[in-house]
């Protein structure tokens, strides 16, 4: 199948998936499909938040509560995912209302193929971080409710197709992370909060600046992407904007140099918290890079293209010195998260259809493979009671189920084969390399070092001779295994049927059409205007 | 007769005023029987009063020869004030306030000069509505703090005295004292020097009260800080009241805006940048408040410097916002408000209270989804429009700061256990009682409602934008 769509790519010709009927499509139809994924958790999170709780009695109550929720959006979702026409460019499960008509700003909701593959990405986060926050004790209320929320912020900034209500929901997640960290963090956790809002409010800032002048540039009458992204507005606005858009995104996905907050929160949040922002908040950056600055600004995307790969090769170039030189395996294993984010610039910078597929399929192979290397080593930090790597030896045969999920991190960050991220990464590299060959040639190298930094830290940690004066260690929980298994699952599902799994001897699918089908509407219009990008 | 109505809101406003002083002062036995229920009253009033303009302001009257006039900017104005004050008046800790009467009377009073301000068509009535609304507020912190007042008394003093200057000078050039008769006059004159100074000292005047004054109470601390109550009076109303004169004599002057638009942009972005820092450099909840506000009426003052429709409707719509937030918000934290640790963990033991209290900040600063969100980026807008990049980039990062410093409240709330009654200090926690609690809803839903239902409200404000003769 992989091999398939590359050759598909590599000729310059798109999939013409034709309509065909899923099992279990249109069992479930609503024109309020995506607000309900939106409203659904934040009215759950009302209802958690309002719940008497006295001494802690309902509790587990309140996990099912913030569980069936995230449940139930999946499950929404999952049927629109399945009835997604991808052999459609337009927008689908669109609602458009009026909401602040004097300044022409409007509710409008909508998703493409990357809409679809991400808002997949974040419902399936969604349940991962309710089973990853199974060990929260204190104030339960309060942290599965704005677990809730920050999940409707991120799906909201998904499928926002207004820039106001991309604004509005990209700012508003920071507020209940922040708290979520303040809360319920580690040791560490004032200065993880903190940089953590400074680093994505400065991105907002320059978010919002980027939104004005968009606005200004067309007209000043409407913030509808529709409307907006399609006008043309001059190449040096455009790269002013796209500086700022560059900005914006490189403080969430993170690149370097405004990854500063990945270390203090990758290690000192709870994981359950981790498991949101490494995999679908953080992405967003590119999500947000994709939509609006390529999608909409050719010409600055052209001219920042360079700037764009070289950010993204120091990127992943610096994750692995960094994670090589760490002896903290939390710290280590947050700078190897940054390596899928540099890999999703690129593809983004190459600006070829194929590249920007890649990138596409990497932010969410990217994302599950960032969230499963920073959770997985904060289980086995927990697990053998100490973060230090210098302590840690031959953990294998104490910890065997963690031991194989950290070695499924490990691939899952390198995309080697059978995983999502290597399909991912070989579409980004095969369009990168036509035209940003030292940018992808430096990514590629990083990968290499980041493979070294791979290797040395599992060997260390796993297969070393064993500690004799190291804490007492044991294997993760049934909790643990299930939301480790699932980010894990979920890299291996898509790695091995990308194009989703078929009813033996037809073509028929069985139950998934297929992630590589469905995210691939509208990526043709995306790439549209570079179709003739040559080297610079 | 029926031409007289739309004045009943302010005649309603006013009859409940007097009624509460006279109340306690002739019949004293009565004022104690039901001095429990007065507050409600006071709320009831206060919506009648509300529900009546919805009714009748959006005609349009002209009374007194034209010195109040009933549009659509005062329809917009009046309705926010009712309601912060209504809401202000519904969450506050009644136990906290020193007198019931005075403490309903002033802020009844106080919202009547802001009605005045907004309907004001010259600039007498302008300036006795925002005198009447800065004396309720001297008056209300007398009964504690009389040191206080004395310097609020001051200040206001001399802002009136530099605003009565410039109205003289630019009277003496237009030749009218009508705020209409004012704009038509200018539109033809050139923005020298003898006429920019006294426009600046004017609008100097205003902008000082509004965002200044505020500044000065919440740094307060102690048993004998001012009453919750006479704080949100200071900081929402009194406030509001030199903020919609500002807007009104900006847009009558408008022709000059060369004159002062520059000055505008530079106290917006002190205002703008010096709330949020300030609000991040303390801890009291109450002080925080205080600078939150301040930060926010930097963005409104950064609206005038638009001078079109849609700037003008934006700051309009924004004003709307802080007014709740701002005269709510000290309320609702009651005596409590003066420390950080003395509304530790209020979260567990007045959630509604807590509720209201961190939406109010939030939207203070700025956070989305809530009110104050919307104002500022319908502001941030009409900046962009105009080309004000520079000012939109230091009114974010002031924001930044001040989600930041709310942020830190919020925590301290829903984060931080109750501390022990002994570590409290003398600071008694908010009383709850039924009607507070509905006090409290109340503001979560007017602050979380401004934006699900920003599409008519930012209408309207953008009619009341029309109405002050903007295209």
């Amino acid at each position: 199948m992989t091999a398939g769509i590359l050759h598909a790519f590599a000729s310059q010709t798109f999939p013409s998936p034709t309509p065909s009927t899923v099992p279990g499509a249109n069992i479930f139809t609503s024109a309020f499909i995506l607000s309900i994924g939106i409203w659904g958790p934040v009215v759950m999170a009302f209802v958690i938040g309002v719940l008497p709780n006295p001494r802690g009695r309902y509790d587990t109550l309140i996990k099912q509560i913030a569980f069936f929720t995230n449940l139930m959006v999946l499950f929404i979702l999952f049927v629109a995912y399945n009835q997604f026409q991808n052999f459609l460019p337009s927008l689908q499960y669109e609602e458009n209302r009026q909401w602040l008509p004097a300044i022409g700003a409007s509710y409008h909701l909508g998703v493409d193929g990357p809409g679809i593959l991400m808002v997949m990405l974040s419902a399936l986060v969604g349940i991962i971080s309710v089973l990853a926050s199974t060990g929260i004790r204190t104030r339960v209320r309060s942290y599965f409710a704005l677990l809730l929320l920050t999940q409707a912020c991120v799906t909201g900034a998904i499928v926002a197709h207004d820039l106001f209500v991309l604004v509005l929901f990209w700012s508003a997640a920071t507020v209940p992370l922040a708290l979520l960290i303040l809360g319920w963090g580690g040791p560490r956790r004032e200065a993880a909060a903190w940089r953590l809002v400074g680093y994505w409010g400065a991105g907002t800032v320059a978010l919002v600046l980027a939104v004005a002048g968009i606005y200004v540039a067309t007209g000043a009458t409407s913030f509808d992407m529709e409307v907006v992204l399609k006008a043309p507005i001059g190449a040096r606005a455009e790269v002013i904007i796209g500086l700022a858009l560059l900005i914006a995104g490189a403080t969430r996905l993170p690149l370097f140099p405004l990854h500063g907050w990945v270390r203090d929160v990758y290690s000192d949040a709870p994981i359950g918290v981790v498991v949101v922002v490494a995999s679908s908040a953080s992405r967003l950056g590119a999500y947000v890079l994709l939509r609006v600055l390529v999608a909409g600004e050719p010409d600055g995307a052209k001219l920042l293209a360079p700037l764009i790969a070289g950010i993204a090769a120091v990127t992943v170039v610096y994750a692995a010195i960094a994670a090589l030189r760490s002896v903290d395996i939390r710290h280590a294993a947050a700078n190897l998260a940054l390596v899928p984010g540099g890999v999703t610039a690129l593809g983004l910078a190459a600006l070829t259809p194929l590249s920007i597929t890649g990138s596409v399929l990497s932010l969410f192979a990217g994302g599950m493979a960032s969230a499963l290397i920073v959770s997985v080593f904060a289980t086995v930090s927990d697990r053998a009671q100490t973060r230090n790597a210098l302590a840690l030896s031959g953990l294998a045969a104490r910890m065997p189920k963690l031991a194989w999920l950290t070695v499924l991190a490990g691939l899952g960050v390198l995309g080697v084969p059978v995983m999502a991220s290597f399909t991912a990464n070989e579409m980004t590299f095969f369009g990168a390399f036509r035209t940003q060959p030292v940018g992808a040639f430096a990514v590629a190298a990083g990968l290499a070092l980041t493979a070294i930094a791979v290797a040395v830290l599992i060997q260390r940690v796993l297969f070393g001779p064993p500690n004799p004066d190291a804490p007492a260690v044991s294997d993760s929980s049934l909790s643990e295994t299930w939301f480790l298994g699932l980010l894990a699952g979920a890299l291996l599902w898509v790695g091995i049927v990308p194009g989703g799994p078929k009813i033996p001897g037809t073509d028929t699918p069985l139950f998934d059409p297929g992630v590589v089908n469905q995210m691939v509407a509208n990526i043709p219009e995306i790439a549209a205007p570079y179709s003739g990008t040559t080297t610079p | 007769m029926t031409k007289y109505v739309l004045l009943l809101p302010e005649a309603l406003v006013v009859a409940g005023a007097v009624f509460m002083l006279l109340l306690a002062r002739f019949a004293p036995s009565r004022y104690r029987r039901w001095r429990t229920s007065l507050p409600v009253l006071a709320v009831l009033i206060l919506l009648a009063a509300l529900a009546v303009e919805l009714r009748v302001g959006a005609d349009v009257g002209s009374y007194f020869g034209g010195a109040l006039l009933v549009d659509r900017f005062g329809l917009f104005v009046k309705a926010a004030v009712l309601l912060a004050t209504a809401v202000g008046i519904a969450v506050a800790d009644w136990g906290a306030e020193d007198s019931i009467s005075i403490g309903l009377a002033m802020p009844m009073l106080a919202a009547f000069g802001v009605m005045v301000v907004a309907s004001g068509g010259d600039f007498l009535s302008v300036w006795a509505g925002l005198e009447l609304a800065g004396a309720a507020g001297v008056v209300m912190l007398a009964t504690r703090r009389p040191d206080s007042a004395l310097r609020l008394l001051l200040l206001g003093t001399a802002a009136s005295a530099l605003m009565l200057i410039g109205l003289a000078y630019v009277y003496a050039t237009a030749g009218t004292a009508d705020l209409g008769g004012v704009h038509g006059a200018l539109l033809g004159v050139a923005p020298t020097l003898p006429l920019a100074v006294p426009v600046l000292v004017l609008l100097g005047a205003l902008i000082y009260r509004a965002s200044l004054a505020p500044l000065q109470l919440g740094a307060a601390h102690g048993l004998a800080a001012p009453s919750p109550m006479s704080i949100g009076l200071v900081t929402g109303l009194a406030a509001a009241a030199a903020v919609v004169a500002a807007v009104k004599v900006s847009v009558a002057v408008g022709a000059v805006s060369v004159a002062f638009s520059p000055y505008v942009e530079i106290v917006a972005a002190l205002a703008m940048a010096g709330g949020g820092a300030g609000a991040l450099a303390v801890r009291s909840p109450r002080t925080r408040i205080a600078f939150l506000a301040a930060g926010q009426t930097g963005w409104v003052i950064a609206g005038l410097g638009t001078q079109f429709r849609g700037g003008i409707g934006a700051t309009i719509f924004l004003l709307g916002a802080l007014v709740v937030a701002a005269t709510a918000a000290p309320a609702a934290a009651g005596a409590a408000g003066i420390s950080e640790l003395a509304v530790s963990g209020l979260g567990t033991l007045r959630r509604a209270r807590a509720a209201a209290l961190s939406l109010a900040m939030l939207s203070l600063a700025g956070a989305p989804p809530l009110a104050g969100f919307f104002g500022e980026f319908t502001i941030g807008a009409a900046l962009a429009r105009s080309g004000h990049f520079e000012l939109l980039a230091v009114g974010l990062l002031g924001s930044l700061l001040s989600l930041v410093a709310a942020i830190g409240t919020v925590r301290v709330l829903y984060l931080q256990n109750p501390p022990e009654e002994g570590r409290r200090g003398l600071v008694a926690l908010p009383v709850w009682t039924r009607f507070s609690a509905l006090g409290a809803i109340a503001l979560c839903v007017v602050i979380a409602g401004y934006g699900v239902f920003a599409n008519p409200i930012s209408s309207l404000a953008d009619q009341g934008a029309a109405a002050l003769g903007l295209r």
